[in-house]
């Protein structure tokens, strides 16, 4: 199961990357709604769009899917 | 088919044995719950567990365990293991559950006619929806007692009582402008006498007799409701809430497991993940008790846990730890099953 994106979709809202576990302990300021400083989180908003960065660190928990307003990111 | 042939042979002496034996593994998706015990128990790595989260929460249609066909030994010990029955292993189409010289885990989920009143507290409760309960209501003419009649010489068609009886007793069939018949179905009638108070001109007679006459017109017996509650084994994961909420304790569960369950909170992100997982409705998000407050980010309800690992598996933040201290489970001859099965435990 991989973890894909859609950035034709994505809205660039940032949910995801608010929402999904694993960048927040990578990351805490990314909690605070706060865009990343660091390419080591899961992934990113940029240039408005959602960009995947280190998928790897994934652990398939499906939060950003299920916050996701538009389907722009699933796992599959 | 795999064949099972040993043959010694020496000078002195000449052992033989030769057995072959139609062994099968299948997998009930539906009934799995993610937990990973057959991961942890299989002797040669050949089953792996998915990605049970993002399969549950997004409903992606993919198998929750993959199992190598070419690794897997056909030993059982996956299916002994399963504390929700998702793995049967037979042999010469025999499951192994049944064959007592294998290992089971002990564990089970009663409901007892004598004792259930059919209250359906249970069905509401299981979170596998796994309890169907059957009911026969008494007969509803049967609990009450009294007479009534309709005087139709007095009666002028106006309808009130037909609209305003509560039990759809009453029925004015129209033939004409003038010509009319009224009915009273008395198998439907509770003597509320409603109608009665309701009628313009006072063409009802009506009396009640439940009150002053119950006990000599009606059997106690009759009020009696009757039925069945049934589990689906399948589905049953023996967490324990029909017990919990049986009010009179017709219900009962043993879990395979004892444990612990513990919340790292400094940990938990609240991304939900152990909350969709847990097939017990153990853990879930407390409501905020007043405006601006945060209480616990996420809380548990431990006696309905069965301590199989399902929550720790998906956590991405390990914030989840469930110990697992007890199994309960029939003795065996093999050292090295007994071993496996003990492995379960973490110490």
């Amino acid at each position: 199961m991989e973890l894909k994106v859609n950035q034709d979709n994505c809205l660039g809202c940032g949910v995801c990357v608010v929402a999904c576990p694993v960048n927040v302990s990578i990351s805490p300021e990314v909690s605070g709604g706060h865009g990343s400083k660091t390419t080591e989180t899961i992934m990113m908003v940029e240039n408005g769009v959602i960009k995947l960065f280190s998928e790897d660190k994934c652990t398939k928990c499906g939060t950003c899917q299920v916050f996701c307003p538009t389907d722009a990111i699933w796992l599959e | 088919m795999a064949a099972n042939i040993k043959e010694v042979k020496a000078k002195d002496f000449n052992v033989e044995r030769s057995a072959e034996e139609d062994r099968e593994l299948s997998f009930k998706d539906e009934s799995c719950v993610g937990c990973g015990v057959c991961e942890s128990i299989c002797p040669v790595g050949a089953i792996k567990l998915g990605s049970v989260g993002a399969i549950v929460r997004n409903d992606i249609d993919e198998s929750k365990i993959e199992i190598d066909e070419e690794k897997c030994v056909l030993c059982g010990m996956c299916s002994v293991g399963c504390p929700v029955d998702a793995l049967e292993f037979t042999v010469d189409g025999t499951p192994i559950s049944e064959i007592e010289t294998y290992p089971k885990l002990i564990s089970s989920a009663e409901i007892d006619d004598d004792t259930c009143i059919y209250c359906k507290a249970c069905e509401r409760a299981c979170p596998r929806e796994a309890i169907t309960v059957a009911r026969q209501l008494p007969d509803r003419s049967k609990l009450v007692t009294g007479e009534i009649d309709i005087d139709k010489e007095t009666c002028i068609d106006c309808g009130i009582c037909e609209e305003m009886c509560p039990a759809d007793a009453i029925t004015i069939d129209q033939k004409g402008p003038e010509d009319f018949d009224i009915a009273v179905d008395k198998d439907k009638c509770v003597y509320c006498l409603v109608c009665k108070k309701a009628c313009p001109v006072d063409a009802i007679m009506a009396a009640c007799r439940t009150c002053s006459y119950g006990e000599y017109d009606l059997d106690p017996k009759d009020a009696e409701v009757t039925g069945k509650a049934l589990i689906d084994d399948d589905a049953c994961v023996r967490c324990g809430w029909c017990e919990e909420v049986c009010p009179v304790d017709a219900a009962k569960v043993e879990k395979p497991f004892e444990g612990e369950l513990n919340l790292d909170l400094d940990k938990c992100t609240t991304c939900g993940a152990c909350v969709d997982v847990c097939p017990c409705d153990v853990l879930f998000f407390p409501k905020s008790s007043a405006p601006g407050t945060i209480d616990d980010k996420l809380m548990k309800d431990e006696q309905f846990c069965i301590y199989c690992g399902a929550c720790e598996n998906v956590c991405p933040v390990e914030a989840i730890d469930v110990k697992r201290t007890g199994i309960k489970c029939t003795p065996t001859k093999s050292k090295s099953w007994q071993k496996s099965i003990d492995s379960l435990k973490t110490n």
